[in-house]
C-alpha cells in the first residue's frame, strides 16, 4: 500500500485555504482516495463543507471537557463519502495559547491512532502564518512532507506565502518537509496569473493551479457544501477535480528560496500592481 | 553625559554563560521567598508543580535548612499550571486559587507570582487580581517568569510591585532618623535573618528608628505601610536591591544611601556607623558611645583568639578563596584579607550580576584595603568555577575554600576546607546564624578555625 501523504495548507488569513482544502478533498476522494482533514485553526471551520456544518466538537473542546480519557470517536467524524474530518479547536481569542492547543491536539490524534494505514491523504488546514512554534507543528519531522501555500496576487497574499516560504526552508533544512506549490485562489487582480507564477518562479517552485473566482463556491459554501457535492456539473467542480489531479501527480517538491522584500517589491511593479 | 557614562555607552556587552550546572542561584519566581520572610505575607504561586518545590529546596531547605513559618515552606498555595491551562488561560484557575487562599489562610498580604508558563502565554494576570484589589483585599501581582533572570532579578520585581500594588502614594512629611532598611536577599543570603538582627541592633543602638520590612523583629505589612514616611533607605548589598531603592527615590523623593560591602568587623562596623551618620545628619553622640562600647567587647574577644592565633601553628589555612554571590563574596574577602590576614588567591562571582555592576565591583576588589587589589571573576557555571579552582596556587597549607555544598567534590579533591556561606548548603544548619557586625564577625572566626582545628 503507497504510503500516506500529509499536506499542511498554509496562507494568508482569508484567502480561502480552507475552502480551497475541502473542495480539493472532494476532488480527491472522487478519484478514489481515503482522506483526513485535521483544522488547525482555533475557529475550526476547516471542514464545515465536508460535515454539512459546524457540526463537530474540537479536539480541545473535548479534553477540556471530559479530559484525557477519550475515545477517538469523540473527536474525528466522518463527512462527505466517508471523509474524516477533526478540528483541533483553540482557545477563546485572546487568552490561552493556540499555538501549544495544535501541539496538544496533534498529539492526541497520534495517541488515539487517528492516523491509520488506509489513508492516503491526511491535509492540515493551518490558520495564517507560521507565527510561532505551535503552528509549525504539522510540518514538523514525522508529519506533513508536503506543502502548498494558497495566494492571491494581492501583495500582502504574496508577502504572507513569501514569509511562510522562510518557516518552510527553515524547517526543510532540518527534515524532510517541501514545498508542493503555489495555489492561486483568484482575487481577479490585472494579470494575477502572469505576476503569481513569477513570483512562484522566483521561489524555485511552480504555480501548480489556478482557481479562478466564480460565485458557485459562494452558492455551495451557503449550503455548507463543497462545489462537487452541490453542483457536480459546475465549470468550478472540474476546476477543482483538475487540482486534485495535479496534487495526484505532482512531483516538484523543492526548498523554497525565499525573496528580499526589495524583490518582492520589484516583482510586484514588474507586473503593475503598484499602479492600482 | 558624563565621561564615565560615555565609556560605558560604547563598551561591549560582557560574556555570559550560556549552558551552566550547578547553578548558584534559583529561578525568578524564587523570588516567593522573598514575600515568605515578610511576616504576615502569603505567596501565591501561579507555576507549574515543579517550579515551586524546586524553589522551596533551593532557597530554604539545601540552604541551612532555613525553614519557614505558616505558609511558605513546601505548602504554598499552588495553581499548579498544567497543559489545558497554557492552551485555553490559567485565568478562571487563578481566580479560584486567590479567592481560596483568602478564606482558608490568614494573611496580610497575598503576592501572586506568575512563572514561565503564564507569562509566555500572556495571560491577563493583573487583570484577575485588581478585581480583589478594588474589592479592598491586599493582594499583589508580579511578573516573575523563570526566564526574566534569577531569583535576585525577582526580589527586585517583588519588592516593587508590593510598594506599587499595597503601599500605594504618599505625600506626607519624612520622618528624620526613620530609615527604611535593605540588606539582603531574604533566604537567598543564608545567614539573612541573623544578619538582620545584629544590623538592626547597630542602627538602633546608633540612634536610628528602623522599618524592619523582613525577619524576626519585622513587624509585618504595617512597616511596609510605613516605607514612605521614612528619611531615606539604607541598602546594604553589593548591587541586589537598587532597583528598589531607585524606584522609592523616584516615587516617594526618598534618597538612599547605597553600602555594597556588608560591614564585618570592627574596624568596617565602625566606619559603616559613621557612613551612615553622617549621610542621615543625626547627633553623632549615641553612635560614638556604641561604637566605644562595641569596640571593647570586640577586641576582649578578639584578644582571646589572638593567643589561640599565635599558639597554633599547625595546619592553619593561609590562602582562601571565596565562591558566592557578589554581597557575601565581598564581605567576605575583606574581612579576612583586611583584619585576620589570610591571603587572597581566587574571587569567584557566582550570582551573574549586570555588566555595569561588574565593572563597579572589579574597582571595588581591586582597592579592597590598604595593598590588596584583586581581580576578580564571574562564573555562572559550576565546572568553570571547579576548573578555575583547580587551577588555583593555594601554596603549602591546607586551602580554605568558602563556597556552597557544590564545591565540595573540588575541596575534597584539593584537600580544602570548605566553609558553607551559600545556596546550596546541605551540610549546614541555620537557625540564627551571622557573620556581620561586631559580634557576627566573632562567629564567622568561630565558625572557620573550628573547621581549621578540626581538620576538615
Amino acid at each position: 500500500m503507497a504510503q500516506t501523504r500529509q499536506i499542511a495548507i498554509y496562507g494568508k488569513g482569508g484567502i480561502g485555504k480552507s475552502t480551497t482544502t475541502q473542495n480539493l478533498t472532494a476532488g480527491l476522494v472522487e478519484r478514489g482516495n481515503k482522506v483526513m482533514v485535521v483544522g488547525c485553526d482555533p475557529k475550526a471551520d476547516s471542514t464545515r463543507l465536508l460535515l454539512g456544518g459546524l457540526a463537530q466538537k474540537t479536539v480541545l473542546d473535548t479534553l477540556r471537557d471530559i479530559g484525557e480519557d477519550i475515545e477517538l470517536t469523540d473527536i474525528l467524524k466522518e463527512g462527505y463519502k466517508g471523509t474524516r474530518c477533526v478540528e483541533s479547536g483553540g482557545p477563546e481569542p485572546g487568552v490561552g495559547c493556540a499555538g501549544r492547543g495544535i501541539i496538544t491536539a496533534i498529539n492526541q490524534l497520534e495517541r488515539l491512532g487517528a492516523y491509520t494505514d488506509d489513508l492516503d491523504y491526511v491535509f492540515y488546514d493551518v490558520l495564517g502564518d507560521v507565527v510561532c512554534g505551535g503552528f509549525a507543528m504539522p510540518i514538523r519531522e514525522g508529519k506533513a512532507k508536503e506543502i502548498y501555500i494558497v495566494a492571491s496576487g494581492e501583495m500582502m497574499a504574496l508577502y504572507a506565502a513569501n514569509n511562510i516560504s522562510k518557516g518552510i526552508a527553515r524547517y526543510a533544512k532540518k527534515g524532510g518537509v517541501r514545498l508542493g506549490g503555489i495555489i492561486c485562489n483568484s482575487r481577479k487582480v490585472d494579470r494575477e496569473f502572469d505576476l503569481v507564477n513569477a513570483f512562484a518562479t522566483e521561489l524555485g517552485t511552480q504555480l501548480i493551479h489556478f482557481v479562478p473566482r466564480d460565485n458557485e463556491v459562494q452558492r455551495a459554501e451557503i449550503r455548507r457544501k463543497t462545489v462537487i457535492e452541490h453542483d457536480p456539473q459546475a465549470a468550478q467542480a472540474d476546476v477543482y477535480r483538475e487540482l486534485a489531479k495535479k496534487i495526484e501527480e505532482n512531483e516538484n517538491f523543492v526548498i523554497p528560496k525565499p525573496l528580499t522584500q526589495d524583490r518582492l517589491e520589484e516583482i510586484l511593479l514588474e507586473f503593475g500592481l503598484m499602479d492600482l | 553625559m558624563t565621561l564615565e557614562n560615555q565609556t560605558s555607552a560604547v563598551k561591549k556587552k560582557e560574556k555570559h554563560d550560556e549552558a551552566i550546572v550547578h547553578s548558584h542561584y534559583a529561578c525568578t519566581v524564587g523570588a516567593a521567598y522573598s514575600v515568605a520572610a515578610i511576616k504576615g505575607a502569603v505567596p501565591i504561586a501561579n507555576c507549574g508543580p515543579g517550579c515551586m518545590y524546586k524553589q522551596f529546596f533551593f532557597l530554604s531547605f539545601d540552604n541551612g535548612f532555613q525553614g519557614t513559618a505558616g505558609v511558605s515552606g513546601g505548602n504554598i498555595p499552588s495553581a499548579n499550571v498544567g497543559e489545558n491551562d497554557i492552551v485555553f488561560g490559567g485565568s478562571k484557575k487563578l481566580d479560584d486559587l486567590i479567592k481560596a487562599s483568602i478564606g482558608v489562610v490568614k494573611g496580610d498580604l497575598f503576592v501572586v507570582l506568575t512563572g514561565c508558563s503564564g507569562e509566555l502565554v500572556g495571560d491577563d494576570v493583573g487583570s484577575v487580581v485588581r478585581k480583589y484589589q478594588q474589592n479592598g483585599y491586599p493582594v499583589v501581582y508580579a511578573d516573575t517568569g523563570g526566564f526574566k533572570g534569577s531569583n535576585l532579578d525577582g526580589h527586585e520585581l517583588v519588592v516593587n510591585a508590593i510598594i506599587d500594588q499595597f503601599v500605594g502614594s504618599y505625600n506626607g512629611p519624612k520622618e528624620a532618623g526613620l530609615v527604611n532598611l535593605w540588606l539582603e536577599t531574604p533566604y537567598f543570603n543564608q545567614n539573612w535573618r541573623g544578619d538582620y538582627l545584629e544590623m538592626v541592633r547597630i542602627l538602633r543602638a546608633s540612634g536610628f528608628k528602623v522599618n524592619v520590612l523582613f525577619g524576626p523583629e519585622s513587624g509585618g505589612v504595617s512597616e511596609w505601610k510605613n516605607i514612605p514616611k521614612a528619611d531615606f533607605n539604607l541598602l546594604i548589598s553589593a548591587w541586589n536591591g537598587l532597583k528598589i531603592v531607585k524606584h522609592l527615590e523616584k516615587k516617594y523623593k526618598q534618597r538612599y544611601l547605597h553600602v555594597p560591602i556588608l560591614p564585618i568587623g570592627e574596624e568596617a562596623t565602625t566606619a559603616f556607623i559613621r557612613q551612615v551618620v553622617e549621610f542621615a545628619g543625626i547627633d553623632k553622640t549615641k553612635s560614638e558611645k556604641f561604637i566605644r562600647e562595641e569596640s571593647k567587647i570586640y577586641y576582649y574577644f578578639l584578644e582571646h583568639f589572638s593567643n589561640f592565633f599565635s599558639e597554633y601553628w599547625y595546619g592553619l589555612p593561609a590562602k582562601f578563596a571565596t565562591v558566592t554571590n557578589s554581597t557575601d563574596n565581598l564581605a567576605l574577602t575583606k574581612f579576612l584579607s583586611d583584619q585576620i590576614g589570610l591571603i587572597p588567591v581566587k574571587q569567584i562571582i557566582t550570582d551573574n550580576p549586570p555588566d555595569d555592576v561588574r565593572d563597579k565591583l572589579r574597582t571595588i576588589y581591586s582597592n579592597l584595603g590598604e595593598d590588596i587589589s584583586l581581580d576578580v571573576e564571574f562564573h555562572e557555571d559550576g565546572y568553570k568555577v571547579e576548573d578555575s579552582l583547580k587551577k588555583t596556587d593555594f601554596g603549602n597549607g591546607v586551602p580554605l575554600i568558602l563556597a556552597s555544598s557544590w564545591e565540595s567534590d573540588v575541596a575534597r579533591e584539593l584537600k580544602a576546607l570548605l566553609i558553607e556561606v551559600g545556596t546550596p548548603s546541605t551540610e549546614t544548619l541555620i537557625i540564627n546564624r551571622s557573620f556581620i557586625g561586631y559580634r557576627g564577625a566573632l562567629s564567622l572566626i568561630e565558625r572557620i578555625y573550628s573547621q581549621a582545628v578540626g581538620g576538615k
